[in-house]
């Protein structure tokens, strides 16, 4: 923060208002701005992004994954998979410590993972841990996790945020006393920072925890606050101001106007969102191959990410984004408006047709829409957009009904092939179940899918993966359009930040230099 | 006068029962799905099911209402969906930001206001007159997130005499108020004007001026008092009106007040909350409506309530 700011509040601070609480503001204090509220402070009921980066400082799983995404120890010591890969047994560290005095050891892990995949514990993730059949305790710091069937991503799993291990203490309370409100007062992890408080649409706060096990990985500044902005404008001016030292995320248009401010550095880096135009397949007019191929070479990607995004994307190149673990490279459709006009002309569809393009009514969405429509307009295809806000398009999709073009968006939360692919196209998934509102049936994707998860072999198992995005890309069951740039700005004087490629911030070794 | 006051708050009982039914209805039959928002497609179709089942959405709507009611009736607004916090306790800590903002915003709008007001009807026509029409126009056109976003840039970034956002101290509350009292001024302005003018070609104002009385005393002590009433009626409804600008303005600037919850509710479909707000924004506007009549009594005592 610049020291005028900090003068400035602590002026005002004699006049503070007697509507609110003052929060003290420590000397080596770190503001966070992030664009929504947390929706809860137990990683075991939380699927957003903003959740998991604000619990992020207090607590711990057994592994994470790093920057490159790849799978670190933290609160495990050792892994090791069975040879079927039905089982993988954890070594865990000893002598670590929740911030309640509660220690951490194999019984805990085992509590943790009943609980939550307990479906009557009423907790989002419960479906997450569903591959689990059992948690054994081999003894104090041996625990093994048996799969239901053969699972050759559960260290991914494990990996995952939401993989976090709260105390003990809180769970046994929980499961005492159902009333108890574990999503505001159950921020209790190993990490090494501590909950403080969270005040609803202001800030949550945490301070460093005294008794973190991994001196290297210790707190470095004195309090982290997230505070939660909408307005994105406001955002940006905010960390111009040096009200805030860190803000995500960063709309296209003010990164490129931050990107020649010396006292503001920008990160920029691939997500693992994909955008797409989902095709309702069960209408005749997507029937014919080669339409929604021509649809697919009919859009300039190239000119998409330079004139909607700011130049802050690139192409999909596959169903899933390059950062997922199982991803495959594939030949794009090239933009070729003559080569699309040709395939349209053989198609069952020569005269062309006309379509609705249904999107999210963010500027984000809308804007990729009528590029979108413009350029199928060339080719022969009278697209009209028609806007609804998020709640109401998942309504529709989920309904299956009236579906013709939709804008979609999809980021596997697991960071994997599975999660990327199963939900948006395996035939089970079609409404009212999710995601794929496009109705794509193929059995063979169906069955490749499967065998993919159950082979022990990893190789074997990548393989396949790369096998079946090759036949989604051939099928073009959707347009394919971009991965967006995740955008980030802090202060020059902030280090030790890391954006995953998922959107989770990892702010957990911030220190101001 | 006590008893008309009586049978307006019993009159209110009614009112604010159909309130209660619209606003379920209202939540209820807006398509969006509370769960799904919140949780994506990253729960199954099993967890998603009980989900709903634990909210009770798959009772029979008159069965989730009379549950709402008996629960509302006992003091108890629910859990909000979206950050599990107490509704009934959240919306008396984000009133209190909201309040302070809207009278802050109204003391601005009423300086402002009447004092340009005044000067406009006493010198009209003059260019002090056609710079206050200009200027109120513009002021009226507008957008207020435009304006804030405008004052943000100049005030806090530029200058860098207020924080851009958030809240905790006065200075906090400078920018959000000017914005939100801004427009409301210029109303104002324009009411205060127009009723002063009107005022002023009155017989008893001659009459005043006849007597001899120092222009002073005529324009403060006969104009301004009769000028005020249709003002004070309009401001009231203008001070209802705030909290609907309030949404915007607590949005733009951080505010943790009722407008940005309003919105969050909205957007997540987080139901308890929106049928509490719609609720409470009714009864203010009965409140604020009942005061404004009361005022008028106050102001002019040949008004006589019955």
């Amino acid at each position: 923060m610049s020291s005028t700011f900090r003068n400035w509040t602590a002026l005002a601070m004699t006049a503070s208002l007697t509507v609110t609480a003052q929060s003290a503001l420590a000397d080596n204090e770190v503001v966070i701005v992030i664009e929504a509220e947390p929706t809860s402070m137990d990683p075991h009921n939380t699927t957003d992004s903003n959740s998991a980066t604000v619990q992020n400082p207090m607590f711990e799983g057994l592994l994470r994954f790093n920057e490159s995404m790849d799978i670190v120890n933290v609160l495990a010591e050792d892994f090791v998979y069975s040879d079927d890969a039905t089982e993988i047994t954890f070594t865990l560290r000893s002598g670590i410590e929740f911030h309640d005095g509660e220690y951490f050891d194999a019984d805990v892990v085992k509590q943790n993972l009943d609980f939550v995949r307990d479906s009557d514990n009423g907790l989002a993730r419960s479906s997450f841990f569903s591959f689990i059949d059992e948690v054994i305790v081999e003894d104090d710091y041996t625990v093994t996790i048996r799969a239901e069937e053969p699972n050759s991503a559960m260290a991914s799993y494990m990996a995952h945020s939401s993989a976090a291990m709260k105390s003990p203490a809180v769970i046994t309370r929980k499961a005492e006393d159902s009333d108890y409100n574990m999503d505001r007062e159950g921020a209790v992890g190993t990490g090494p920072y501590q909950f403080v408080e969270w005040r609803d649409g202001v800030e949550v706060s945490v301070e460093p925890f005294a008794g973190y096990w991994d001196a290297d990985n210790a707190a470095k500044v004195d309090r982290i606050v997230f505070r939660p902005v909408q307005e994105a404008s406001t955002r940006v001016n905010m960390l111009q101001t040096g009200e805030a030292d860190l803000v995500f995320p960063i709309p296209t248009l003010n990164a490129s106007q931050l990107e020649g401010n010396a006292d503001v550095d920008l990160y920029t880096g691939p997500t693992t969102d994909v955008f797409y135009i989902g095709l309702n397949l069960e209408q005749d007019k997507y029937n014919d191959l080669r339409v929604r191929q021509a649809m697919n070479h009919a859009i300039d990607k190239d000119a998409l990410i330079a004139q909607v995004l700011d130049g802050y994307g690139t192409i999909a190149d596959s169903a899933i984004a390059p950062n997922v673990y199982g991803y495959a490279e594939q030949d794009i459709y090239e933009y070729d408006l003559s080569e699309a006009q040709a395939l349209l002309a053989d198609s069952d569809q020569a005269d062309g047709f006309s379509a609705t393009l249904w999107t999210r009514n963010n500027t984000e969405f809308v804007s990729v829409a009528e590029f979108v429509a413009i350029q199928l307009g060339e080719l022969g295809i009278d697209v009209s957009v028609e806007a609804f806000e998020a709640g109401t398009l998942f309504d529709m999709l989920d309904a299956g009904e009236g579906t013709d073009m939709y804008i979609g968006r999809w980021s596997p939360g697991t960071g994997e092939a599975d999660y990327g692919l199963r939900p948006n196209f395996a035939s089970d998934r079609v409404p009212p179940n999710f995601n794929n509102s496009g109705f794509y049936r193929n059995e063979t994707v169906d069955q490749l899918l499967d065998s993919a998860l159950a082979n022990p072999n990893p190789e074997e198992a990548l393989d396949t993966y790369a096998e079946v995005q090759t036949i989604i890309y051939d099928d073009a069951p959707w347009v394919f359009l971009h991965i967006p740039d995740a955008i980030v700005a802090k202060n020059p004087n902030l280090h030790g930040v890391f954006v995953l490629p998922s959107g989770n911030v990892h702010v957990s070794q911030v220190e101001l230099r | 006068m006590f008893s008309y006051i009586l049978r307006r708050i019993v009159g209110m009982v009614p009112i604010l029962l159909v309130i209660t039914v619209i606003a379920f209805l209202f939540v209820h039959l807006t398509p969006g799905d509370p769960i799904r928002i919140m949780y994506g497609a990253e729960i199954d179709q099993e967890t998603y099911q009980q989900m709903r089942a634990r909210e009770g959405f798959d009772d029979p709507m008159v069965v989730q209402y009379g549950r709402y009611m008996m629960n509302m009736l006992q003091g108890d607004f629910g859990i909000s969906y979206r950050t599990r916090s107490n509704v009934s306790d959240e919306i008396i800590r984000r009133f209190g930001y909201t309040f302070v903002l809207t009278v802050l915003s109204m003391i601005w709008a009423l300086v402002i206001g009447i004092t340009v007001g005044i000067i406009s009807a006493t010198r009209r026509n003059s260019w002090m007159d056609r710079t206050g029409m200009v200027t109120t126009i513009t002021a009226l056109s507008i957008p207020e997130f435009w304006f804030g976003l405008m004052i943000m840039q100049i005030f806090a970034v530029q200058l860098g005499w207020f924080p851009t956002s958030g809240s905790g101290t006065w200075i906090h509350l400078m920018l959000p108020s000017l914005t939100l009292g801004f427009g409301v001024a210029a109303t104002i302005v324009r009411f205060t004007r127009s009723s002063m003018l009107e005022v002023l070609r009155e017989d008893y104002v001659r009459t005043a001026r006849a007597k001899g009385q120092s222009e002073r005393v005529v324009v403060w002590s006969h104009v301004l008092r009769n000028a005020l009433i249709p003002v004070v009626t309009m401001s009231g409804l203008q001070f209802g009106f705030l909290i609907g600008g309030a949404v915007v303005v607590e949005q733009v600037f951080a505010w943790p007040g009722l407008g940005s919850y309003l919105i969050d509710s909205i957007l997540n479909r987080d139901y308890p909350v929106i049928q509490a707000l719609i609720l409470l924004f009714s009864f203010q506007f009965l409140v604020i409506n009942l005061l404004v009549d009361i005022s008028y009594a106050w102001l002019n005592p040949q008004i006589r309530y019955h």
